[in-house]
């Protein structure tokens, strides 16, 4: 090879390498990018399809009963009084009290439902039943046991009674789909009664906590709770 | 008698400290509990023996398959007050029109509900003498396992894996046996199966 071809080969290599110096830093960019987008999961994606429930700033604010774990009385529900702005729309009132109750209470250790669990869906059938369509998180994140599951759903069950008098049952679906059970024991392939008028559902008698008994700083502490919706 | 040790195989259950997991503890309760009925005269099946995962619908068949059978599925929880144990029976649902004469296996518990109460009362009241800070009475919840099991069938469910020493929950082994194998054995004269011309107390559990 004579000098020339020398010179010309080490001067193309040079110009190569500055190139690729120069592009690096743009390609890296492209590859985190393309990484986020892949790392986003189908749930996600459907949460963000989702209509949002549109803002109810202009409803009045209405007491609304949220049944959440008792801290005085081990395994059982305690009934909290929260101020919220609720819609007259029965499919977005069970939407605003199912976030709030999922938002949870001020005091962690009251949580009935996991704080990853979302709400991704809720309908009403014409026949009066609810269809609330929750995340996986509701399964994987719930601390496994009946006596916990079972808190989980009665505390859903009780709080659509006392605010969404149009639900009279209630179906729970895990991302679209009907399942066994919650997390390996409450039996999730059947109806819940949630009106005392519904004779078609499995009709729940898990223990409340009687009303002396409630830590009355827990209630004016959940009052403060924030937002309606969580996203 | 068929007793069911939940969970096994690739379903842990409930995890608590220690590495402590439902499917393996509940294994040294369903031994002890095996023990404690055979003394008491009662035959027993287990639904598994081993780290394996029976269906809910397989572990129900063993009791189903047994005419005069008393079905206990045995858990234990990751919350709730440690050293007590709760017994669960289905609750109530509509009984729909059923023209065959047949169980439906997927109402199989609804016509021994009244049976499964009183088993899950006398167990119950055997637990709250050992545990303290166990419910006096049995208590309802929709567990899966029951609903398709056709006979008396109860969960107890025991607290928890959450403890901070093993220790803790294989001391409640002998007293949980112990209280299950009483409860049953209380039981057994109000054993009357549903439709049978039997007298109290002539059937064999």
């Amino acid at each position: 090879m004579s000098v020339k071809w020398r010179v010309w080969l080490s001067g193309a290599l040079l110009a190569a390498v500055i190139a690729a110096a120069l592009y690096f830093p743009a390609l890296r960019r492209q590859v985190n990018k393309a990484k986020d987008i892949t790392e986003k999961t189908a749930e996600q994606a459907r949460r963000e399809l989702l209509p949002v429930a549109p803002p109810t700033s202009g409803e009045p604010k209405v007491k609304v009963k949220m049944f959440w774990g008792s801290r005085s009385q081990e395994g059982a529900l305690n009934p909290v009084i929260v101020e919220l702005p609720l819609s007259s729309d029965p499919v977005l009132r069970a939407k605003q009290v199912l976030n709030t109750l999922l938002a949870g209470p001020v005091d962690a250790e009251s949580r009935t439902l996991p704080p990853d669990a979302a709400l991704l869906a809720f309908y009403i059938l014409p026949d009066g039943t609810g269809v609330a369509d929750f995340s996986d998180e509701l399964r994987t994140s719930i601390p496994s046991g009946i006596q916990s599951e079972q808190l989980a759903v009665e505390s859903i069950v009780r709080t659509l009674e006392a605010n969404v008098p149009q639900v009279l049952r209630l179906k729970i679906l895990i991302h679209g789909q009907e399942v066994d059970t919650l997390a390996g024991h409450v039996d999730l392939t059947q109806a819940f009664s949630v009106s005392s008028k519904d004779a078609s559902g499995v009709k729940l008698e898990y223990p409340s906590a009687p009303r002396s008994l409630l830590p009355a700083p827990i209630e004016k502490a959940v009052e403060k709770v924030r937002g309606v919706t969580r996203r | 008698m068929v007793l069911d040790p939940a969970h096994g195989g690739t379903d842990e259950g409930a995890h608590g400290t220690e590495g402590i997991a439902e499917s393996n503890e509940v294994l040294q309760f369903a031994a002890a509990t095996r023990k404690a009925l055979e003394a008491q005269g009662f035959q027993v099946i287990m639904t598994r023996e081993a780290n394996d995962n029976p269906s809910f619908d397989d572990r129900s068949a063993r009791a189903n398959a047994q005419r005069g059978s008393v079905f206990i599925t045995l858990h234990i929880a990751s919350t709730g007050l440690p050293g007590t144990a709760r017994v669960y029976v289905e609750p109530e649902a509509p009984v729909p029109p059923n023209i065959t004469g047949l169980i439906l296996w997927d109402q199989a518990q609804l016509p021994f509900l009244n049976l499964s109460r009183k088993l899950g009362d006398q167990v119950q009241q055997e637990l709250a003498k050992r545990f303290k800070g166990s419910p006096d009475t049995m208590q309802t919840a929709p567990v899966r396992q029951l609903r398709t099991t056709a006979a008396p069938a109860i969960a107890v469910e025991i607290s928890s894996v959450s403890v901070q020493n093993r220790s803790d929950l294989e001391s409640m082994v002998p007293g949980v046996a112990d209280a299950i194998a009483r409860g049953v054995a209380a039981f057994r004269p109000l054993y009357v199966l549903p439709g049978s011309p039997m007298p109290e107390g002539s059937a064999h559990p």
